[in-house]
């Protein structure tokens, strides 16, 4: 983590030098001589935290705070007032807006040390609430409340979101003729950015398969769109995903699907798992990558399992991770529970020994019923 | 923390990428590719040899380098492949752009 920058504002050459040398010990130190001086350093650079002496020449203490105050940027800065007048008018005078403390001088310099760092601690708890609040929000957009609802099939997803996690995303549409596409995706990095990016992609893949829709059903064609549009949008630019785009269709009980570098779906027949192996490149890489459609047939009793890589990457104890192999057998142990994806989760959570996930992830479970069902 | 790089001619550079390449370093690999591709480097060998982990966002920052390179016909080889790396390649299919080389310098005599 980057050492918090602090900026010191005072005329007086000793305190400044003592501060600077202490709080130097803890945090990147820079410092101004009066209220103008602080606003140039500051144009240059935001401080984390600033501490600051009332009575200065060409510009005060006050003046420099009012400054800060009206500019949206500097408005947030944790303030410290530093001070020798005690006196009570000038005390209230520094009681303003935006002002987070008031020491008088001399002063106890453990105790200012203690403050600066249990107001640096509140600001970053703070800001980590928020991500993880915004965090979630994206996250429960990039899914849908509920999954399909077709006669003859069960359907069920799960997702669980963390804020240090990825973008996930996945999302269904049915076409005019009775048959449905979905799209299951993980935009790379972590973080907020992540789910934003993932959160524009998704936004485009609805919007992309609208018009695609209407002049062809073909997953691959769609995912080259998506490729172009990666490697073409500048606000995009350094964005790489994999997609796992699927036409499912009930009535002739077929999948056809193609695969960017996504995670290979478990198809599962009552003659045991298998993993669905064509893939190709992942996308946002090469312009002309060419994706390929594949065709599965859906017997009585078939299961497609597809997922993003937290739950491959979900750590054993024995210091790997559940793996390809993993997900597949613990997928063919949940086939035919009653509830086949919380028993596809909590198999999975059983051979980490977690009690829950640590990152990002999504499994879509899609069964044709037994006939005799 | 910075990424040991060596000079192997003008076009040609080996980074050593250590234990793990993820979110925590990702952005110092990105630093490191870019002083030298400023300075005219085209050609990347990535040492993979003792990586234990290789993460989405530090497979994007590979990616990042690849399409930064690549419109000036750099290239890209990863040599001495890890199994955890191996893994990562292989689920995303991303051996399709990225030669591999069983170690340095097999990729040093390919590409020079």
């Amino acid at each position: 983590m980057a050492e918090h920058a602090i900026l010191i504002v005072e005329d007086d050459s000793t305190v400044r030098e003592l501060l600077k040398y202490r709080l130097g010990k803890h945090y990147d130190v820079f410092t101004a001589t009066n209220g103008q001086a602080a606003l140039d350093k500051i144009e240059d650079r935001i401080p984390d935290l600033i501490i600051s002496d009332i009575m200065m020449p060409k510009m005060d203490g006050f003046a420099l705070q009012s400054a800060l105050q009206a500019n949206k940027n500097t408005r947030v800065i944790p303030f410290i007032f530093l001070t020798a007048r005690a006196d009570e008018p000038a005390r209230q005078e520094g009681a303003r807006t935006g002002v987070d403390d008031y020491i008088t001088k001399p002063f106890d310099m453990e105790q200012l040390l203690s403050r600066v760092e249990r107001l640096l601690e509140r600001v970053e708890m703070f800001q980590s609430q928020l991500d993880a609040k915004i965090g979630r929000d994206f996250s429960n957009r990039l899914l849908p409340d509920e999954g399909p609802s077709v006669e003859g099939y069960s359907f069920y997803f799960q997702s669980e979101a963390h804020e240090q996690g990825g973008g996930d995303l996945f999302d269904w549409t049915d076409t005019d003729g009775g048959s449905y596409f979905l799209t299951i995706g993980d935009v790379m990095g972590k973080g907020l950015r992540a789910k934003f990016y993932a959160y524009s992609f998704l936004s485009y893949v609805r919007g992309t398969l609208y018009t695609l829709l209407e002049e062809s059903s073909s997953p691959a064609s769609v995912m080259r769109n998506i490729n172009d549009m990666l490697l073409d949008d500048e606000v995009l630019e350094d964005t790489f995903a994999s997609f796992l785009l699927m036409h499912w269709s009930p009535s002739a009980h077929t999948l056809t699907y193609a695969n960017a570098g996504h995670c290979r779906p478990i198809l599962i027949t009552p003659d045991g798992p298998e993993i669905v192996e064509h893939s190709d490149l992942i996308l946002g890489l090469e312009a002309d990558t060419s994706f390929t459609d594949v065709d599965l047939d859906l017997t009585p009793g078939t299961t497609l399992v597809a997922y993003t890589d937290g739950l491959m990457e979900l750590p054993t104890p024995d210091g790997s991770m559940l793996g390809e192999e993993g997900v597949k057998e613990v997928a063919y142990e949940a086939y035919g529970a009653d509830a086949p994806i919380d028993a596809f989760r909590e198999a999975a959570l059983d051979r980490s020994g977690y009690d829950s996930f640590q990152d990002d992830t999504l499994a879509v479970w899609l069964q044709r019923n037994a006939e005799d069902a | 923390m910075s990424f040991d790089v060596d000079s192997l001619s003008p076009d040609t550079v080996v980074v050593h990428m250590g234990e793990a390449l993820d979110f925590r370093n990702a952005d110092d690999f990105k630093d490191t590719f870019q002083t030298h591709v400023e300075d005219g480097t085209r050609n990347f060998i990535l040492n993979f040899s003792e990586t234990e982990v290789l993460d989405s966002t530090g497979l994007g920052s590979i990616f990042s380098l690849y399409r930064e390179i690549s419109p000036d016909d750099g290239k890209v080889a990863f040599a001495d492949v890890s199994r955890p790396v191996q893994v990562v390649v292989q689920l995303t299919r991303t051996y399709k752009v990225f030669r591999q080389f069983p170690s340095v310098q097999a990729a040093e005599e390919a590409l020079s």
